[in-house]
């Protein structure tokens, strides 16, 4: 089957690779349909979540139809169109009964690692490096997933692929953020990241009670459709001081919540950038932690940070002064896809959320390469590139 | 040129600085290395399953899921009311093969003597439960006679007795609460079959050892 690996910093190439097969009781093979990238994607092709393989196929957030299912599956049958979350559970150990899906004991079979970086081993994730158990992606015509029955969701009928793919880790990371701040109604929530995920979490604060959501980002293009499409306020940090901009929006308060949705190459402007990017550059530190910062400074007193965007190891100028004093509540994680799914499911197919707005660029697997170039170098409006493995 | 003074200066703090490295690695080294009791290295090390006492005992005498747990990497046969005899293999066909005969010592409690290894393991395992509705906790205790030169070499090629029982321990854990080991080795990929050996090198030190 023909597939998108990875070769090298900053090197993607189509393959010829074998077919996966049936290898646990638990799995099952998916023909993968629709596969989006990801801004998670770019640090893995970029090299700065150092445990990527030449010829590892890269993707993790897709929906296909089911084609085998091992011995032990019971709730997914052949045929079925489903969407997959792109963390790997087992369903069966505390942190699973315990709707913590991202922090399964059983997913990563390879938990060295992020054993000795984080002191523990989370789950693992599909087409995210050998960190995270090392498992084959998404961007390929055919995929196995372990724990099926955990994992796959079938999807309602006459929703597009393009539009829920997105249900695989966009919008249940959105909606996770959103549910980190833990609204009562009436609340500012300020959302950093006009992406994929910054705009699900601004569509999953105000469906949760948020009075009103402003998004910040510098891309123009972005900030209106998130205007267009959800009906946010929004700040452009290129232009703005975004701190007094909070502040005079919420009449000094600051925001109730502030969501991060940027992740570990956040950008900013002025010589203090610079200097995290040079840090980053020669790995002096390995996350550009730039978002979080003004999250912190931002938020109101009392106030949450919620933290979805991807961070692998260390930052420099970490303001926990700001957040110790403040008394704010700091939330993160990767995302519990298989608590969320369900529920994002019925709620797009009520049309309550409409995400098939963020496949801008469909594209065949051939043009998987410009397809990320596109994407990081947010050429042409892009939100997102959706890959379809099945088109020629 | 440097004076005789500045020379000697620097001399000095390299010394200093040597000697420093030098006992910051040996009090690291000594931090990490196991207890000696008696001329036995000893490891203590648990795990917590999200199971009661009686479904992991439960799970040892359950022949139909043990059998197809364990298939990948061992079998098990009863030698008698309290005795059993494991084989267990390196799944990747290495050819390592690991002989024990374990012994049910109580409610909760058994012990295994390697009858076919290259160090002699003697080791006890008890059940406990967990705190907190958490399920058991299976602590063991495994003991054997190395020098440290051998347990450098050990550490080195993953054969060490310490990072064995972590292993066995996390694959335990996965079979009583999911029913497999999960494994990565044949996912596909573009590598040619040089690098796919390689990289089956690099997955090797990524699993041994590992713990959730």
């Amino acid at each position: 089957m023909r597939a998108l690996c990875w070769e090298g910093v900053g090197k993607l190439a189509v393959r010829d690779v074998p077919e996966p097969t049936i290898r646990s009781g638990g799995d099952i093979l998916v023909k993968v349909r629709a596969s989006s990238v990801c801004g998670s994607d770019l640090h893995l092709i970029n090299g700065y979540l150092p445990a990527m393989r030449e010829g590892d196929i890269l993707g993790h957030e897709f929906m296909g139809e089911v084609v085998e299912t091992g011995p032990d599956v019971r709730r997914i049958s052949v045929g079925d169109r489903v969407v997959v979350g792109s963390v790997v559970a087992c369903g069966s150990c505390w942190y699973c009964r315990t709707e913590q899906f991202s922090l399964c004991d059983n997913s990563n079979p390879q938990p060295v690692f992020t054993e000795k970086l984080w002191g523990h081993s989370p789950a693992g994730i599909l087409g995210y490096s050998h960190a995270a158990g090392g498992y084959s992606g998404s961007h390929a015509e055919y995929i196995r997933v372990p724990f099926g029955d955990v994992g796959a969701f079938t999807v309602p009928d006459g929703v597009p692929d393009d539009s829920v793919v997105f249900a695989s880790d966009a919008m249940p990371t959105g909606w996770m953020a959103a549910d980190f701040c833990n609204l009562k109604g009436g609340e500012v929530v300020a959302v950093w990241g006009a992406g994929g995920v910054g705009q699900m979490a601004a569509r999953s604060a105000q469906i949760l009670g948020a009075e009103r959501v402003v998004v910040i980002d510098r891309l123009p293009e972005r900030l209106a459709t998130a205007s267009q499409r959800l009906g946010v306020e929004t700040i452009n940090y290129a232009e703005t001081d975004v701190l007094e901009a909070l502040r005079e929006m919420t009449a000094g308060r600051g925001p109730d919540a502030c969501i991060e949705a940027v992740g570990m190459e956040s950008h900013d402007v002025g010589p203090a950038y610079a200097y995290d990017k040079a840090k980053q550059t020669v790995r002096a530190q390995t996350d550009r932690p730039t978002s979080v910062r003004q999250a912190i400074m931002a938020a109101r007193k009392g106030g949450t940070v919620s933290i979805v965007g991807v961070y692998g190891g260390l930052v420099d100028k970490f303001p926990l002064g700001a957040a110790m004093n403040k008394a704010l509540v700091l939330r993160m994680g990767q995302m519990h896809a298989q608590r969320y799914i369900p529920m994002l499911l019925d709620r797009v197919a009520a049309g309550e959320i409409d995400p098939g707005y963020l496949a801008t660029h469909p594209m065949s697997l051939e043009q998987g390469a410009r397809g990320y170039e596109i994407f990081e170098k947010k050429e042409d409006g892009c939100l997102r590139t959706v890959l379809h493995p099945q088109a020629a | 040129m440097p004076s005789n003074a500045t020379r000697w200066a620097l001399a000095g703090a390299a010394a200093v600085t040597a000697l420093g490295v030098t006992r910051t690695v040996a009090r690291r080294r000594h931090r990490h290395q196991p207890d000696r009791e008696d001329g036995w290295y000893v490891v203590r090390r648990g795990i917590t399953v999200d199971r009661p006492v009686d479904a992991v005992i439960g799970f040892w005498t359950d022949r139909e899921r043990l059998d197809r747990g364990l298939a990948e990497w061992a079998t098990l046969e009863q030698l008698d009311a309290n005795r059993w005899r494991c084989v267990a293999a390196d799944p990747a066909g290495g050819g390592t093969e690991w002989r024990a005969e374990i012994t049910v010592d109580g409610p909760g409690r058994l012990s295994w003597r390697v009858t076919d290894g290259p160090v002699a393991q003697p080791a006890r395992v008890e059940l406990v439960t967990a705190p907190q509705d958490r399920g058991t906790e299976i602590r063991a205790e495994l003991r054997w006679r190395s020098g440290p030169i051998r347990r450098a070499v050990g550490l080195a090629g993953g054969t060490d007795p310490d990072l064995g029982l972590r292993t066995a321990l996390r694959r335990i854990k996965s079979l009583i609460e999911t029913g497999h080991v999960l494994d990565t080795r044949h996912d596909p990929s573009g590598r040619s079959p040089r690098q796919e050996r390689a990289t089956d090198k690099v997955r090797e030190k990524l699993m041994v050892g590992g713990r959730p």
